[in-house]
């Protein structure tokens, strides 16, 4: 056939040539069309295909030199895309085998672990990628806040920021029940009586009677009063629809936004501070622009387009996608590298008549369970709304102008930060020495009222120590910046030095200790 | 950018490495595959390639096992046949059980879904169970077998040495010895394997049946190796028959468990006394729930265990457990016993008859004849011929078996005595209610008890209360006399409490008095009734006023 279409060189006169011709053109059409401006190899051709395509138009065309650098960001937004990707993925995968019922849930996970094919190495990557979303979740909020990205147009991003933040755990949480160990019922049992402790407040005031929120809230979590099928239906569902959706939602308003609002902050000498371009760089936008900026008189705020040259932007395509494909690719090495090393762990099936002892919830709620220890509410819920809250209204406080876009930039600086530091470390250790050494008022005074006991958690310590920090800071440097550094840095020493206390710290009966080799017995 | 086209470049390098490892390992080096491909090439060529390189695995629903162990240990495997013997991967050795029904870790333990030997094997992180060593093979048996009933050793060895001395081993194989002569001549009958005797059971007129055989027979092994037996006899290789279930290294174990009167502490089953923890399921402990700070060696329950039997307050500070004295062989058997002590939640269909007969219908799993009873509850405080105890750091156990004393107490006193214990002390409550023991086994250790000391009630004509005098003169002879040993308040110290409610009330005045004036030969209770040269006589009527004055705690608190 093909050797006849090739002997006809005016093969458009008849409807069968223009046909075969057509036919075989079909290969380069078809890559052709896939672009809806063509093959992106020049410089316009990549912006508008950056522009044209659904997945990449949430990119700018154009990107500032300041953002691509590495200490700009870290990666770590991308990071925490690439992680949630992973879970995507290997977690539908994980779906085909997994079957969410009591005991049969414990040896389906048994079956994926030892007899899928690949199935432990998947299981695996599921397992640390988790993780590492969780840390990279956090440290990208650390980013934000110590180079003051989330100052104004990026308030509201920030507040999304939190509410991506508080799903992935949420996703993390939800998934550490579905192995149905006893890891995976203890820690959820602990997280649902951790739901459960505003009723410590009822019960203290009388009311729980008629007004039980705690028991409320453990009851939608669970679905009953105990672990059982229904809350596992209940996480499964969580952690496979409702929360990767939110997730993927706010994650969208999350891209746009930085879009909307001008792109990643950089600090207003950024052009200065970067110098002229390097020779090799793409050079400045030399072609004449095809769109009019008639809209741009509509358009409300600041785009990387409007106000300022683009001298200094290069196209996203390749520059950006490099650098996103790069940190991607990081994310994935560093997943299945844990995946070959480490097995994720699996303990005999959830068993309800034996406690495990210490039973000790997913790590990054370990600082809370080294809080709730003392008392359920503030520990457990108190201190996390007054921290959420706290950070949620940073953006909103402080309204300074002064290092947005640089490392702890603003008022203080990084003296501030080193300082914040050494006082926040000091204060959690000072305290939490106290309470080991000392114990805490049920100890000394038996009698106290509840009330008392709910609300002088040695966490609520420890926030007034930190407030009050932060307060004097604030007055030194006249600046709520300054403030806000204080009380963030000393919340990050906080978070951290609990985490390990309640991760490597802590034996049966939640009592102190420097090894678990010194757990006892009985 | 360059640099992001590096780190592009080896991440992604770095990622295809490991997933081609994973894959490589996956495919090519499971432990597994390793083992069927070298099992394959020992094969004969026509038998190699019918052996396909794949999981296998026993399930057993009625069980609720998937054991996958035999992809390792593939001869073993149901239907697979031709695998050179061997022992990891050829055939199972014939048991009782037939793993092709009932899988591998109903016996073994270990991870039955795992498919790496760590895994299977249960030597990691985070699995506390680990699959059962091979010299405590026989402990797998708890997990359904929770009620073998065993006497003490001294009746298991008196039933093993009748039945040897009987000759029986001359036709009958038993645990592996004996059976060397056919009762029917060369190539004739054989004499029946009676290892497993106590688990099928027997012709309860196998004696009938063997005396008949015996008339009849000319010649051969029936004329010479049966001889006429008496009722005792055969009542003792009766009992040693019923334990010859096919685990005797067990069997011995719980029959020394049932000589060291473990139970007199230890709850097993619902029965036992409370000082000590409940053992019933001692065996599933989790070594990560034990405190290894002055055990050295392996992190293992079995390790654990020896070393707390060796000396127990050592391990668990401040243990009132004493030292047993106990040799290596005595440890390692009652580690094999206690860790038999696994029970587990199967169905009730699958029950072995041992447990129904045990959870439904009550039989023991004890022998329940009076030494066996004894052994078990009562030897580990009064000792085993009833002489009493004395371990270090506690004070010295009453010789219940002293005559003495057996002389002055009836058989009711014994009786209520066991009943109801000495409440505060030592001494547990053994009724129904609290020991779990019945009346009939209560009535069988009294009798075994009076036989310990060889004596006979001698009576009392006298009403239980008739002693009379001055309660404030007996206190001060009391002083005198008793409260060193007895403490001021009859509180007890070296010498028993006396102002306890269940003594007060079982001791008649005769009781007390008897006691008093003539001591009790070989116990630090001296014979008052007569003097010596550090102590004077105490006359009837001072005898008298002291047993008035210990009545005065009578109703007392």
């Amino acid at each position: 056939m093909n050797g006849v279409a090739g002997k006809q060189p005016t093969g458009g006169a008849t409807a069968l040539g223009r046909f075969m011709e057509n036919l075989q053109a079909v290969p380069r059409r078809f890559a052709e069309t896939m672009f809806r401006t063509g093959k992106p190899q020049s410089d316009r051709t990549r912006s508008t295909f950056v522009f044209g395509n659904v997945f990449l138009h949430l990119h700018p065309v154009r990107i500032h030199r300041w953002s691509l650098r590495w200490s700009t960001t870290w990666g770590l937004g991308i990071a925490a895309v690439s992680c949630f990707f992973v879970l995507v993925v290997t977690g539908v995968l994980l779906m085909f085998y997994y079957k969410p019922y009591p005991d049969v849930a414990y040896l389906s996970i048994k079956d994926i672990h030892f007899v899928v094919p690949t199935g432990r190495f998947i299981r695996n990557i599921h397992r640390w990628s988790g993780n590492l979303m969780v840390v990279v979740v956090l440290l990208h909020m650390a980013r934000v806040f110590y180079t003051a990205a989330y100052r104004s147009p990026r308030e509201f991003n920030w507040v999304m920021g939190m509410g991506l933040l508080v799903t992935t755990l949420g996703l993390s949480f939800t998934g550490y029940l579905l192995p149905w160990d006893q890891l995976a019922y203890w820690a959820i049992t602990i997280g649902a009586n951790i739901a459960q402790s505003p009723r410590e407040v009822t019960d203290a005031l009388g009311i729980t009677e008629w007004f039980d929120v705690g028991g409320l809230q453990k009851l939608i979590l669970l679905g009953s009063e105990e672990v059982g099928e229904e809350a596992l239906i209940r996480f499964y569902l969580f952690h496979v629809m409702i929360l990767p959706l939110i997730l993927i939602a706010l994650m969208t308003v999350h891209f746009w936004r930085i879009r909307k609002d001008g792109g990643l902050a950089r600090p207003a000498d950024a052009d200065s501070r970067l110098g002229p371009p390097a020779a090799g760089v793409y050079p400045v936008f030399t072609e004449a622009p095809q769109k009019t900026y008639s809209l741009a008189a509509i358009v409300k705020g600041r785009t990387p387009a409007v106000g300022s040259g683009p001298e200094q932007t290069v196209p996203s395509m390749p520059h950006l996608m490099f650098g996103e494909a790069a940190v991607f690719m990081l994310t994935i090495v560093l997943s299945v590298v844990f995946a070959i090393l480490i097995d994720a762990p699996l303990k005999e099936v959830a068993n309800p008549a034996v406690p495990e002892n210490p039973a000790k919830a997913p790590w990054y709620f370990l600082g809370l369970q080294e809080l709730v220890s003392h008392s359920a509410f503030m520990g457990g819920i108190g201190i996390p709304m007054i921290v959420l809250i706290g950070l949620g209204l940073i953006p909103y406080l402080d309204r300074e102008i002064a290092g947005t876009g640089v490392w702890f930039g603003g008022p203080g600086g990084r003296p501030l930060v080193v300082r914040s530091t050494v006082f926040g470390l000091a204060a959690v250790l000072a305290v939490e020495a106290f309470v080991i050494r000392f114990g805490w008022i049920r100890q000394w005074w038996p009698g106290v009222p509840q009330m008392v006991i709910t609300l002088l958690n040695p966490g609520t310590v420890l926030t007034v120590f930190y407030a009050a920090y932060s307060v004097w800071s604030l007055k030194k440097y006249d600046s709520t910046r300054a403030g806000a550094l204080a009380l963030f840095t000393c919340f990050i020493c906080g978070f951290v030095v609990l985490t390990v206390i309640g991760t490597y710290f802590r034996g049966p009966n939640w009592d102190f200790y420097w090894w678990p080799s010194q757990w006892p017995g009985h | 950018m360059k640099a992001n086209k590096h780190l592009l470049l080896w991440s992604s390098l770095g990622t295809l490495a490991v997933l081609l490892w994973a894959a490589v390992q996956e495919n090519f080096f499971r432990d597994w595959r390793l083992i069927q491909r070298e099992i394959q090439a020992r094969l004969p060529s026509a038998q190699a390639d019918a052996f396909a390189i794949q999981l296998r695995q026993i399930v057993s629903r009625q069980v609720g096992t998937t054991d996958r162990c035999v992809s390792c240990h593939v001869g073993m495997t149901p239907g697979e046949s031709g695998i050179e013997s061997n022992r990891l991967y050829g055939r199972h050795a014939d048991v009782v059980h037939d793993p092709a029904s009932f899988g591998c870790t109903v016996c073994h333990g270990g991870q039955g879904r795992a498919t790496d030997t760590a895994d299977a094997h249960g030597a990691i992180p985070h699995w506390p169970e680990r699959m059962l060593a091979k010299e405590y093979l026989f402990a797998g048996c708890g997990g359904c077998h929770t009620h073998l009933s065993v006497p003490n050793l001294a009746e298991l060895e008196k039933g093993r040495a009748r039945f040897e001395q009987a000759d029986c081993l001359a036709c009958h194989k038993v645990d592996g010895r004996g059976g060397t002569l056919r009762p029917g001549g060369a190539g004739g009958q054989e004499g029946p394997d009676l290892s497993r005797v106590g688990a099928y059971g027997y012709k309860v007129d196998w004696y009938e049946l063997h005396l008949q055989q015996k008339k009849k027979a000319t010649s051969g092994p029936w004329l010479s190796a049966f001889g006429e037996l008496l009722e005792s006899e055969r009542t003792a290789m009766d009992e040693y028959l019923h334990s010859r279930v096919g685990a005797p290294g067990l069997l011995e174990a719980k029959g020394l468990f049932h000589t060291f009167g473990c139970r007199g502490c230890h709850k097993v089953g619902g029965v036992g006394g409370d000082d000590g923890p409940d053992l019933t399921a001692v065996g599933n402990k989790d070594p990560g729930q034990l405190n290894f700070a002055q055990v050295a060696g392996e992190r293992t329950l079995a390790n654990w265990l020896k070393q707390h039997f060796r000396s127990p307050a050592s391990v668990v500070p401040g243990s009132v457990m004493p030292e047993l004295g106990l040799t290596e062989r005595q440890i390692d058997q009652l580690t094999l016993y206690v860790f038999s002590l696994r029970r587990r939640s199967y169905p009730e269909a699958l029950w072995p008859k041992d447990r129904i007969r045990a959870e439904r219908f009550g039989t023991r799993e004890f022998a329940t004849d009076g030494a066996t009873l004894y052994g078990t509850f009562c030897a580990a405080c009064h000792g085993p011929k009833g002489e009493g105890m004395r371990y270090p750091g506690f004070a010295a156990f009453p010789a219940i078996g002293n005559p003495d004393f057996l002389r002055l107490a009836s058989d009711d006193f014994l009786r209520e005595q066991i009943k109801r214990g000495r409440p505060g002390r030592r001494m547990p409550a053994w009724g129904a209610q609290e020991g779990g023991l019945k009346d009939g086994e209560i009535g069988r250790l009294v009798t075994y008890v009076r036989g310990l000391g060889g004596v006979a009630y001698e009576g009392d004509s006298r009403p239980r209360r008739w002693a009379q005098g001055d309660p404030a003169e007996g206190q001060r002879l009391y002083g005198e006399a008793c409260a060193s040993c007895h403490g001021e308040r009859g509180e007890g110290k070296e010498g028993p409490a006396l102002n306890n409610p269940v003594f007060l009330d079982l001791a008649t005045d005769s009781y007390l008095f008897k006691t008093v004036q003539n001591g009790r030969a070989g116990t630090s209770m001296a014979p008052f009734g007569a003097g010596s040269s550090v102590r004077s006589t105490l006359t009837d009527a001072e005898i008298s006023t002291v047993v008035v004055f210990i009545r005065s705690w009578e109703g007392k608190k």
